[in-house]
């Protein structure tokens, strides 16, 4: 029964989506990493629009392949930042450039994992499904998604996600969600990985997963990561403290592109 | 025992009434999945109570009911949204005012009009009501419907399951929840000649609640559902028909609770 009606459900959907033009859900990007994938100039921002100011006069560059650490004391801004560089909190004053363009909602070359996302409970969802959401941003309103199973198996391989690609999410661990949900930021093609404190809470064979993706593989992501860890700040090229409302540069990367490395 | 069953297929009112309940039941149990998923039941329940005055004072107008249930509902969801962006309302509380404010004035349009008895089948529903107009406004609010959902499916599915990702990607999750909103208000004016205005709420919920027992997409989550309304719905008209005391809308929903109740004992845990 059911069978028939997804079967029905499909031939009727593919006659629908062939009379419909494909609308783009944002404007297209302008391609090309300019050298420098964050720049940010006098940057304040606050958590909330009516909140207090999370930081001010923020300025700091970040080369484009650069693994940076963002550290500071809970409360300092980190994931305020992080906000700001992913179009979710808007500026009060200054001027950010994320991957050529200034920060806004409907990007799909930056991508920004939450440290606790907020996901709905108990969906009927597969693990593929959930990494397949990130090919949406290259098709747009009123295209169906049956496309990118080549990049999803690709980025399933490279996190360990292929045996539980049929897994219902609700019954993954923290762990393998997260990984999950960087292999959706990686088959959306995303170019600047926003990440705030993917570690915490994880278990040991997801976080050598992860360190070993983000770090060893040599792949063309620029990193901004939260962390409150100081046995990892070795790893990273440049690091950025948050403290006492600024941002702080403390180690600059040599400015060595890992992209063409 | 056949007879049973067949008896009343000769009577067009029923045949007529089983097609409503068809069409009926797969809509509702369609958005039912989002309906559950995003917690909107109570919504859902505002929605449906708030046609009552809609369709009242349609009828001491003189205009179509359905368009009156349709301004009744689409007032009631927009009354909410409003409410709650102000500060110190949440929405919860938004909603539950729309909703006993609009059910009261359907109240007191009913001691207006005078007669409580004409109403019991706004209320409750009633299996002989579904005249050859009603089939065609129902037809064409499922198709709307069912459309409506087939075509924003991903981004439905999306912004129900993780709202901020959505609004990443640009597809815009407070536009989805809006288009929802409009369809669930659709959904419930099409039920209310049959399950009436108290108990339409319970067909978004209870075949929904079954699916996800059972399914593991949403799709599936959507197929079971509408297994679970059609079998309940086909059953409750029998029921109807057979205790004429028994109003249709009471009939349907007690015989969807008994899938619901089987896959609740049955179904295996994953």
């Amino acid at each position: 029964m059911s069978r028939i009606i997804t079967a029905l459900s499909r031939h009727l959907g593919e006659a629908v989506f062939s009379l419909l033009p494909s609308i783009p859900y944002a404007q297209k990007e302008k391609i090309g990493c300019p050298g420098i994938a964050v720049s940010a100039k006098q940057l304040s921002a606050a958590a909330r629009l009516d909140g207090p100011v999370a930081f001010h006069n923020a300025t700091f560059e970040i080369p484009c392949g650069c693994r940076t650490a963002l550290i500071g004391p809970n409360g300092s801004g980190k994931s305020t930042l992080l906000r700001v560089l992913a179009g979710l909190t808007p500026l009060l004053s200054g001027e950010a450039q994320v991957a050529g363009e200034p920060p806004r909602l409907g990007r799909s070359r930056i991508a920004y994992l939450a440290q606790r996302p907020h996901l709905a409970e108990l969906f009927p969802l597969k693990l593929r499904r959930l990494v397949q959401m990130g090919t949406y941003a290259h098709h747009g309103w009123l295209e169906e998604c049956q496309h990118g199973d080549e990049a999803i198996d690709l980025a399933l391989t490279r996190l360990g996600l292929t045996e539980l690609a049929e897994r219902p999410v609700h019954t993954l661990s923290g762990g393998q969600l997260q990984r999950a949900l960087i292999a959706r930021a990686v088959v959306q093609g995303a170019e600047v990985l926003l990440l705030d404190e993917p570690y915490a809470a994880l278990d040991q064979p997801s976080r050598e997963i992860i360190d070993r993706f983000l770090f060893e593989q040599g792949h063309a992501f620029t990193v901004v990561m939260a962390t409150h860890d100081p046995a990892d700040l070795g790893r990273f090229d440049r690091i950025l403290e948050m403290r006492e409302g600024t941002v702080i540069t403390r180690h600059a990367c040599s400015g060595h592109d890992h992209r063409h490395a | 025992m056949l007879e049973l069953l067949t008896q009343p297929l000769a009577e067009p009112f029923f045949v007529r009434a089983l097609v409503a309940i068809a069409l009926c039941g797969a809509t509702c149990a369609c958005l039912g999945a989002y309906v559950v998923l995003r917690r909107m039941a109570f919504v859902s329940t505002a929605l449906t109570h708030s046609i009552l005055p809609g369709v009242i004072s349609a009828l001491l107008l003189g205009f179509s009911p359905y368009l009156g249930a349709l301004a009744a509902a689409l007032l009631t969801a927009a009354g909410a949204a409003w409410l709650a962006a102000r500060r110190g309302t949440s929405e919860d509380s938004a909603v539950g005012v729309m909703l006993s404010v609009m059910f009261a004035a359907g109240v007191a349009l009913m001691q207006q009009a005078n007669s409580w008895r004409d109403f019991a089948g706004l209320l409750f529903g009633s299996v002989v009501s579904v005249g050859g107009e009603d089939l065609l406004v129902i037809g064409v609010t499922a198709a709307i419907v069912l459309l409506g959902l087939r075509v924003l499916h991903k981004e439905l599915e999306l912004a129900s399951f993780d709202e901020e990702y959505a609004a990443l990607l640009g597809a815009r999750p407070a536009l989805m929840r809006v288009v929802l909103l409009v369809l669930v208000a659709l959904g419930s004016v099409a039920c209310v000649r049959l399950v009436g205005a108290l108990l339409t709420t319970a067909l978004f919920v209870i075949p929904a609640a079954t699916g996800l027992l059972l399914g593991r997409t949403v799709p599936q989550v959507m197929a079971w559902g509408a297994g679970c309304a059609l079998a309940g719905g086909i059953g409750g008209l029998y029921l109807s028909y057979y205790l004429p005391a028994v109003p249709s809308g009471a009939g349907i929903v007690l015989c969807c609770a008994l899938p619901y109740l089987a896959a609740r004992i049955f179904a295996p845990r994953c």
